[in-house]
């Protein structure tokens, strides 16, 4: 009976000393790890657009990030979409409920500070106060328009798909008319040296340039990589003249995916998920972009 | 039953004589897994090294303070955190290190060989023992996954650590998991037969 105590008691304290380290190690690091994370996302969305720190983005350039979410109200679903709109000379969020058929219900002005709307909490205080119950909402995606001036150059959408093994985050840019203009696989848990390789230019940059239409009739072929195609894939600035870029990707604009050696299922995997996203953030903007020139929402894009 | 070993033969006995992947056969799992590369091996390598350095030495601090019959308990509690205080730290302060070294260290928790040293090694030495001996199974490890990922990349991709050295790939069957086990035999043989061959040499000299 002593013996049980004492361990009960020794599991317990060990178990209260462990949790106290492990507390107090994640309260002093949890904000550098958070600011890295953001740092991190930026760094690869400025990338996807062509930017970096040599190259930094002109001033007049700008990200708007646009929150989507499924509302639900008795039974009936709507999409609600937090979107950036101009109020004289600031900046806000509204919440734009959009029926199933496309129509505009409701237009909310929501009490949320743009800079703090990054932060779930913050949005879902702000959504609360006028979607709250009866009605639910539930937080489905993002996306983010990149402006430079009052123009639209690109989309970054980020998105998750199921791989061979795990799931596989990517970020897509697409230019205003849904061409594939960058591409960046943020995780995957592939099969080092099969699967994985869908990080490796020579894969990935295959969907670059490929247009809305391309996209959706894209399969995926078992052949190997012609040698020319995959140097033109792997290079770098200055390794081909403008000329030649310019013939290799006339060359191969409608050529499918080829898919990786002995990786078939992730080359599937992943061009079908690429496909479903393009088509998927093209309807919705469709539609979103429909009801903002409708209704004329000032949205801030 | 305290070790006698100086440091020094602590260092060698994890490198040769107990290296854990080709001698104790210990952690076969993660170490199949991942050393696939070069640099794959080296980074679970260093993570290894780290948490069995931290863990022997808290072993050995608080060791008679164990009760022995929850033992096992606290050696999992202890690798855990240390493990978790590891990862919290790097993806904070050394985010690029993280990048690379990031889903290594989860898989530590579950190593076999670090458990091991702490219960054959840890609990009966003191601080400044376990510490070398940590070291030197730490080494043990990162040497066996490094010489696992060198034939495995070379096999498999052409590549050595990223670079292309062949410019082919001569078996792409050594970069999947079961080729590993294949290397961790072959490698076991060599080191069982230069045993064979040293003891042979001691005997004659003797």
């Amino acid at each position: 009976m002593r013996d049980i105590l004492r361990i009960t008691i020794g599991l317990t304290i060990s178990c209260l000393i462990a949790a106290l380290i492990m507390g107090a190690v994640f309260t002093v690091t949890d904000k550098a790890k958070k600011h890295n994370e953001q740092m991190d996302l930026k760094k690869t969305m400025l990338g996807l657009l062509g930017y970096s720190e040599t190259h930094p983005p002109p001033p007049e350039f700008k990200l708007f990030q646009v929150y989507r979410y499924v509302i639900d109200d008795k039974g009936s679903q709507y999409i609600g979409y937090m979107v950036p709109v101009k109020k004289g000379k600031k900046e806000a969020y509204a919440l734009l409920v959009i029926d199933l058929q496309g129509n505009l219900k409701k237009e909310y002005d929501l009490a949320i500070k743009p800079e703090k709307a990054i932060q779930m909490s913050e949005r879902h205080t702000a959504l609360q106060e006028v979607v709250g119950p009866p009605k639910t909402f539930t937080y489905a995606d993002s996306f983010m328009v990149a402006m430079l001036g009052t123009k639209r150059t690109a989309y970054l959408i980020p998105g998750e798909f199921h791989g061979f093994k795990s799931f596989i985050r990517v970020m897509l840019a697409l230019n205003p008319s849904f061409t594939v203009t960058g591409i960046d696989i943020l995780e995957q848990e592939e099969d080092p040296g099969l699967g994985a390789e869908i990080v490796e230019d020579y894969f990935k940059n295959q969907f670059i340039g490929k247009t809305y239409n391309e996209i959706n009739k894209l399969k995926v072929i078992k052949k190997p990589l012609p040698k020319e195609y995959r140097e033109y894939l792997e290079r770098e600035k200055g390794m081909f003249t403008r000329q030649q870029v310019e013939e290799i990707r006339k060359k191969y604009e409608d050529a499918d995916i080829y898919a990786l050696t002995g990786a078939t299922i992730t080359s599937r995997d992943f061009t079908g998920g690429i496909k479903n996203m393009v088509r998927k953030f093209a309807y919705r903007t469709g539609i979103l972009d429909r009801v903002i020139t409708r209704r004329n929402v000032p949205a801030a894009f | 039953m305290e070790t006698t070993k100086t440091p020094l033969q602590l260092v060698v006995n994890g490198l040769l004589n107990e290296n854990p992947i080709f001698r104790l056969a210990l952690s076969m799992c993660p170490a199949v897994g991942i050393s696939t590369t070069v640099m794959n091996g080296l980074m679970l390598g260093v993570a290894v090294l780290f948490v069995q350095v931290c863990s022997s030495c808290t072993i050995a601090l608080i060791k008679n303070y164990i009760h022995p019959r929850i033992r096992i308990p606290t050696y999992t509690l202890t690798i855990a955190t240390w493990v978790t205080v590891i990862d919290l730290v790097l993806s904070a302060y050394a985010p690029v290190a993280y990048k690379a070294m990031g889903i290594f260290i989860k898989l530590i928790v579950a190593f076999a060989i670090i458990t091991m040293r702490l219960e054959v090694f840890a609990c009966k030495n003191t601080v400044g023992k376990s510490f070398w001996d940590g070291i030197g199974m730490g080494l043990g490890f990162m040497f066996g996954m490094v010489t696992l990922g060198f034939i495995r990349e070379l096999l498999g991709m052409g590549t050595l650590l990223g670079h292309d050295v062949l410019g082919f790939r001569p078996l792409l069957f050594f970069a999947l998991p079961l080729a590993g086990f294949f290397c961790v035999g072959f490698m076991m043989a060599v080191f069982n037969y230069v045993e064979l061959v040293f003891n042979r040499m001691k005997k004659k000299a003797g």
